[in-house]
């Protein structure tokens, strides 16, 4: 086991290192010169180098790059063009935010898409297999902001069962009442975001119970007289789950491109909407900053994942 | 089972799929309204009447009009034109940076497939769609081509996984090391025997870029990072986004959203049919 996560984190440090790096390249290399956008005309040559020299932009590239990963092991990811105060404090502010929507989604995801897929890939062929299936490729097909206006448009404008945005009221503050707004908050955004991720939960998880049904110690438990149902939902499903549980970790990359989308909707105030905020303004520290955050916090999930199924599955372990 | 015969009860297998027939015939209307877009309607531009803005379908504007007064019928059978061109590039792009990676990985294995094997998994890790926003943003000329570039660009990771593991399932056969004592040229290993046996399920795997690479688009233009003059379906959505009529004028943003819908849903009905009728275990009993 110690050998296994040791492996796993090296490949974490590595798959970070080479995401600066192209987050470096790509910003740097833009044909734009951000010099240029960040002056004014009525600021001396002097101010203007100081505050090339405040952004660290009057370097050559290397030595940016140099200075660049020294300061991100420091924790700082630079200062926002638009704000004038460091990345790093804005982003602290934002990233709970998202987390919280984020892990929600996953729980909630998983919670309902391996019973259905289980269910599913069990009466395969049936009517109710190929509705399950139906749904399920409908919810990958749907345009995110879409179904987020409409949902906002329903519950939100005409039922008022939902605020129509933000993550809470003004005000409210502590204790109980403040988790029951966030949570109201949240209620929207994550069905958007579950709608959306459940598809492949659900159909993981049923490729994988048609190839374990047709296992020998799934005719074993049976032969012994095991009720059906215990077959299915105990030996079979236990199974079944890892590869689902895996592909929740390869999923979480582009849950958060969904939370970009699902956040910009609701002005639920993570760093999805900072990035289209940042985009509309272009700063780019801050879209850099965002960026590495959310590559980190995918890298790390990614890595929580795998030590989940290496202890789901003792085999992993040998590898 | 001789060849023909396979490939005979595979096709029969298809046709008889309902969900992949439906995806065939859905793609095959989409690719017609995006060759024939100029003979179904004018393309619009610029401004439009000022009367006329914001009308509810009707029989002169079967889907409505804009906030501009712009006939939305229009916008998003040209939108079709610009998805399957963005659909298109992507894959080919796609293409010529997966397969190579993949024979790389999988032929010769060793230090190409750490790289290749290490660079793939980095890519499928990484939040794609915010790198993308990022590219996007820093390049200041998007035109739809540069956006499809750039969506191709991120899509190859799929194609070189599956073109790896064809080559190495291929490499481990008795006939191969039988054809490499003979002589047999390495080029016409990979062409012949690699490719002609990937080349299944990496269009299955294309048919999902197609459908991603257009909900990419889609977002990459919702969030106005799109190419401003092409018919997008993402940029009528930002427009009724920016305008406010999200909530005012339902057909505003319920049309392009539903084209969305279809180019997805045929698109990976498609797949869902040919992945089917290859592995029948799946499906059927």
């Amino acid at each position: 086991m110690g050998k296994y996560l040791q492996k796993r984190i090296v490949k974490g440090i590595i798959t970070f290192f080479i995401t600066i790096t192209l987050t470096f390249l790509i910003v740097r290399l833009m044909p734009a010169d951000p010099t240029t956008m960040l002056m004014d005309n009525r600021l001396t040559v002097a101010q203007q180098e100081q505050m090339l020299e405040d952004f660290g932009l009057d370097k050559p590239l290397p030595l940016q790059y140099v200075s660049f990963l020294g300061n991100l092991f420091k924790g700082d990811l630079g200062l926002s063009f638009m704000q004038k105060r460091p990345v790093m404090d804005i982003i602290k502010e934002r990233l709970p935010w998202t987390l919280l929507l984020m892990i929600v989604t996953q729980a909630i995801t998983l919670l309902i898409g391996i019973p259905l897929g289980v269910y599913s890939g069990y009466r395969r062929g049936s009517k109710i297999d190929h509705f399950i299936n139906g749904i399920s490729i409908f919810g990958i097909s749907i345009f995110v902001p879409w179904l987020g206006f409409t949902l906002l448009y329903i519950f939100g404008y005409q039922l008022k069962m939902f605020p129509v945005g933000g993550a809470f009221t003004p005000g409210i503050e502590q204790g109980l009442p403040y988790i029951l707004d966030v949570i109201k908050h949240l209620v929207l955004p994550v069905i958007t975001l579950v709608f959306l991720y459940l598809a492949n939960y659900v159909l993981y998880t049923r490729g994988s119970i048609i190839d374990v049904l047709s296992e020998d110690y799934i005719r074993t438990a049976r032969a012994k007289g095991l009720k059906e149902k215990d077959v299915l939902w105990k030996h079979a499903t236990k199974n079944a789950m890892i590869p689902t549980v895996t592909s929740a970790g390869m999923m979480l990359g582009s849950m958060v491109g969904g939370a970009v989308l699902t956040e910009t909707v609701f002005a639920y105030p993570g760093v999805g909407r900072m990035i289209y905020q940042a985009v509309g303004q272009q700063d780019y520290p801050i879209l850099q900053g965002a960026f590495i955050i959310l590559a980190l916090s995918v890298i790390i999930m990614n890595i929580v994942t795998d030590i989940l199924c290496a202890y789901l599955d003792p085999r992993i372990k040998l590898e | 089972m001789s060849k023909e015969k396979r490939y005979e009860k595979e096709v029969k297998a298809f046709l008889s799929h309902r969900l992949g027939m439906i995806g065939l015939i859905g793609v095959a209307i989409l690719i017609l309204i995006a060759v024939f877009a100029p003979f179904i309607a004018e393309p619009v531009s610029g401004y439009g009447e000022y009367e006329e803005k914001l009308l509810p379908p009707s029989s002169k504007y079967w889907f409505g009009t804009d906030d501009m007064g712009l006939d939305l019928f229009s916008q998003v059978i040209w939108g079709t034109r610009s998805s399957i061109r963005v659909g298109i590039i992507a894959v080919f792009i796609a293409i010529s940076i997966g397969v190579p990676v993949g024979l790389l990985s999988g032929y010769y294995k060793g230090l190409f497939d750490t790289i290749g094997m290490g660079l793939t998994e980095i890519f499928l890790t990484i939040p794609m769609l915010p790198l993308i926003i990022v590219t996007a943003a820093v390049l200041e000329t998007t035109s739809i081509n540069t956006v499809a570039f750039i969506i191709g660009i991120f899509s190859w990771p799929s194609i070189a996984r599956i073109t790896r593991s064809t080559a190495l399932k291929i490499c481990g056969m008795q006939y191969l090391e039988a054809a490499k004592c003979l002589g047999i040229k390495t080029s016409k290993i990979i062409f012949k025997h690699i490719l002609v046996n990937a080349s299944t399920p990496i269009f299955v795997n294309l048919t999902i870029i197609m459908a991603t690479s257009i909900i990419t688009e889609s977002a990459i233009s919702f969030l106005g990072l799109g190419d401003p003059l092409a018919h997008s379906w993402g940029k009528i959505l930002n427009n009724a986004h920016l305008s406010g009529a999200f909530g005012t004028a339902w057909w505003f943003s319920l049309f392009p959203s539903i084209a969305i819908m279809i180019f997805v849903v045929s698109f990976n009905f498609l797949s869902m049919g040919i992945r089917d009728a290859l592995n029948p275990r799946i499906s059927r009993e």
